[in-house]
C-alpha cells in the first residue's frame, strides 16, 4: 500500500533534485509514485506530495539525498485553512493514535516569507479540534507536526517585512518523519576544511550530488580517471564505496604544487605539434633522481566524452554507471549533443544543468544497459576511438568548448 | 593506491606492447598492511572481474601464499578473509612494476604508481 508523504526540498540546483530522487531510490530498492509525468513536475516549488510503501523508505531517502531538507506523513493540503482542516479531518485516522500520552510540538513555518510570531500562534490555536492531550515538549518531543504555508517569490519588490501575511499560494500540513540529515555533509566537506585542495576542487555539495548519481555504496568499487585534488574521492568514499583515480597530472594526488589558471583543460599525452623527427627514444636526457613527466596536449572536449562513454561501457559491471560534468554552450546546446557522445549498450538516465548563464555544466549519469562483453577499447591519438570516428553527422555544441570559453562565446570569431 | 586489486587491473599499455603484458612484475617492493574493512558481498561480487591466477602469483611474489591456486567451489569465510586481506590490505608503497612483455618499468612512490608512458612509447 503507497502512503502519501509530503516532501521538503531545498530549492537549490532544482534540475538535479529528481535524479537524486530516483538515484536514491534504486540504491535502497524504493518505489515512489509520482503525481504526475516527472516531465510535469513544478521545480520551481519547494514542496512535493509523493507515494512512497512506508516511514522507512522515507527514512532513508532523507538520509542519503542532499536536496531533502525533510519528509513528513502527508495530512492535508489546501489554498486556505478551511480546506486544510476539512482534509486534515478526513485524515483523522492517520493522526488519532498521537491524541492520548504523546508529547509534541507544532512547527509552523512559510517558504518565501516569514509568519509573525502571534499568527504562528494562532494557527496552531486553529488545530485545537485534534484535542492532542499530550503534554507539549519543545525539546525532543514523539511527534513534531509541520504546517507550511507557501509564498510566492517576492524577490525584487520593496515591502515591509510581514507584508502579504496570509496571502499564500498553498498550505500543507503533516507530521514529521525524519529532518534530511544528508545536507549537513555539505558543511562537513566544505573545500576550505580540507587539509588539500586545489582549484580545480568542486564545491562540497555538487561532489556530494554528483557522489549520489554514482550510487556509492559498500561493496562498490569507483574509478576516477581524472582524479584531481581528489574532490568525489572524499564524498564516493564517505558513502562506503572503494574508490581508486589516476590523473595524468600526479602532483595533485601526491599534494604538492597545485597548478594555476582557471579548471586545468583536459590533457592527454603527446606533443600539441609533432616533433619534425619522430622520437624514437627519450628527447632529452634527465637526471636519475628526478621522475619523468612526459609532455601534454589538450584533449578535445567531444572527443573526450566519446572515449570515455566507450571506456565506461568496457570497465562498468552490467548496471553500472558513468557520471560526470560536461561544460556546455548555454544557447547552442541541443539535446542531440548527449546522443552522438553514447555507444551501443549505454544510455543516458539523467541529464541535470547547473547554469552558469552564458554556459552552464550538465551532470550526466549514463547506464550501462548491455550485459554483452567488450574488448579494451583502442584510442586514436588525434582523439576519438575507431568506433565512435566512424560516426558522422551532428556536431555538438560542447566541441571545442575551452576554446569558446576563452572566446567569451561571441559568435563567428575568425 | 597499489593494492592488488589495482595491480590486477593494469597491464602494460605502451605502442605495440598487446600480449603478454600482464600482470605487471613487481621489483623491489616495500609494503605496508593497512587494515580495511571485511565486505563479503563486494568479494563475492568482484570475483568474477578477478584474473585469479595474477593475483595468486602477485600474492606470492609479496610474500603472501594464503590463496588457493584455483578459487574453490564454496566461498567460506577464511576463503573470503584470505582474499580480503590480499586484494585490500597489502599496499606496495615504493617500489617498479615491470612489463613482462617490453620491460617497462612503472615506478611506484608513495603508494601512488607513474602509469605515464614516455613520448616514444606512446601509439
Amino acid at each position: 500500500m503507497t502512503q502519501r508523504y509530503l516532501f521538503v526540498f531545498a530549492q537549490v540546483h532544482e534540475e538535479f533534485r529528481i535524479p537524486e530522487l530516483l538515484s536514491i531510490a534504486e540504491l535502497n530498492g524504493i518505489e515512489i509514485t509520482f503525481p504526475c509525468p516527472l516531465g510535469e513536475l513544478d521545480l520551481a516549488r519547494p514542496f512535493m506530495v509523493l507515494g512512497l510503501e512506508n516511514d522507512e523508505a522515507a527514512r532513508l531517502l532523507a538520509r542519503r539525498c542532499i536536496l531533502i531538507k525533510s519528509i513528513c506523513e502527508f495530512y492535508a493540503r489546501g489554498r486556505t485553512y478551511a480546506e486544510v482542516h476539512e482534509e486534515n479531518r478526513k485524515n483523522a485516522s492517520k493522526w488519532e493514535q498521537y491524541i492520548e500520552n504523546t508529547t509534541f510540538k507544532f512547527d509552523v513555518s512559510a517558504y518565501n516569507h516569514s509568519i509573525p510570531q502571534r499568527r504562528q500562534r494562532d494557527i496552531v490555536e486553529s488545530f485545537s479540534y485534534m484535542a492532542l492531550l499530550g503534554k507539549i515538549e519543545m525539546k525532543d518531543p514523539q511527534v513534531t507536526f509541520v504546517c507550511l504555508e507557501e509564498y510566492i517569490d517576492k524577490h525584487g519588490t520593496t515591502r515591509h517585512k510581514h507584508e502579504g501575511d496570509g496571502k499564500c499560494r498553498e498550505i500543507f500540513f503533516g507530521r514529521l518523519i525524519e529532518e534530511g540529515s544528508a545536507r549537513s555533509l555539505v558543511k562537513k566537506f566544505d573545500v576550505k576544511k580540507r587539509s588539500y585542495y586545489g582549484n580545480t576542487s568542486m564545491e562540497a555539495e555538487i561532489s556530494l550530488l554528483m557522489a549520489n548519481q554514482t550510487l556509492a555504496s559498500p561493496g562498490k568499487l569507483i574509478y576516477d580517471p581524472f582524479i584531481g585534488t581528489g574532490s568525489m574521492a572524499y564524498t564516493t568514499a564517505h558513502f562506503g564505496a572503494w574508490v581508486f583515480g589516476s590523473d595524468i597530472d600526479g602532483r595533485q594526488m601526491r599534494g604538492k604544487d597545485p597548478p594555476y589558471g582557471v579548471r586545468a583543460g583536459a590533457k592527454r599525452l603527446g606533443r600539441k605539434k609533432p616533433l619534425s623527427v619522430p622520437a624514437s627514444r627519450p628527447v632529452q636526457p634527465r637526471p636519475d633522481d628526478q621522475p619523468y613527466v612526459p609532455p601534454t596536449k589538450p584533449y578535445e572536449l567531444s572527443a573526450l566524452a566519446t572515449d570515455l562513454v566507450v571506456l565506461a561501457r568496457y570497465m562498468l559491471k552490467p548496471g553500472g554507471r558513468l557520471v560526470f560534468f560536461l561544460p556546455t554552450v548555454t544557447e547552442e546546446y541541443e539535446e542531440v549533443d548527449i546522443h552522438t557522445m553514447l555507444c551501443e549498450g549505454m544510455e543516458v538516465v539523467a541529464n541535470s544543468l547547473q547554469n552558469f548563464g552564458s554556459w552552464g555544466r550538465r551532470l550526466i549519469t549514463i547506464k550501462k544497459t548491455t550485459t554483452s562483453r567488450f574488448p579494451a577499447p583502442v584510442f586514436e591519438p588525434q582523439g576519438g576511438s575507431e568506433e565512435n570516428n566512424a560516426e558522422n553527422g551532428h556536431v555538438p555544441a560542447h566541441k571545442d568548448f575551452r576554446t569558446k570559453y576563452f572566446q567569451g562565446f561571441k559568435k563567428d570569431v575568425t | 593506491m597499489v593494492r592488488l586489486i589495482t595491480h590486477n587491473l593494469l597491464a602494460c599499455h605502451a605502442k605495440g606492447c598487446t600480449s603478454n603484458n600482464f600482470p605487471l612484475q613487481f621489483k623491489d617492493v616495500a609494503i605496508e598492511i593497512r587494515e580495511a574493512e571485511f565486505n563479503p558481498d563486494f568479494l563475492r561480487g568482484f570475483l568474477a572481474r578477478l584474473e585469479w591466477g595474477a593475483l595468486v602469483d602477485a600474492a606470492r611474489q609479496l610474500g603472501d601464499t594464503s590463496l588457493p591456486p584455483e578459487v574453490p567451489d564454496m566461498l567460506d569465510d577464511d576463503f573470503l578473509k584470505s582474499l580480503h586481506h590480499v586484494l585490500l590490505e597489502i599496499h606496495v608503497e615504493e617500489g617498479a612494476m615491470i612489463c613482462p612483455n617490453c620491460q617497462h618499468v612503472y615506478a611506484i612512490s608513495n603508494g601512488i604508481p607513474n602509469m605515464l608512458l614516455a613520448e616514444h612509447e606512446i601509439g
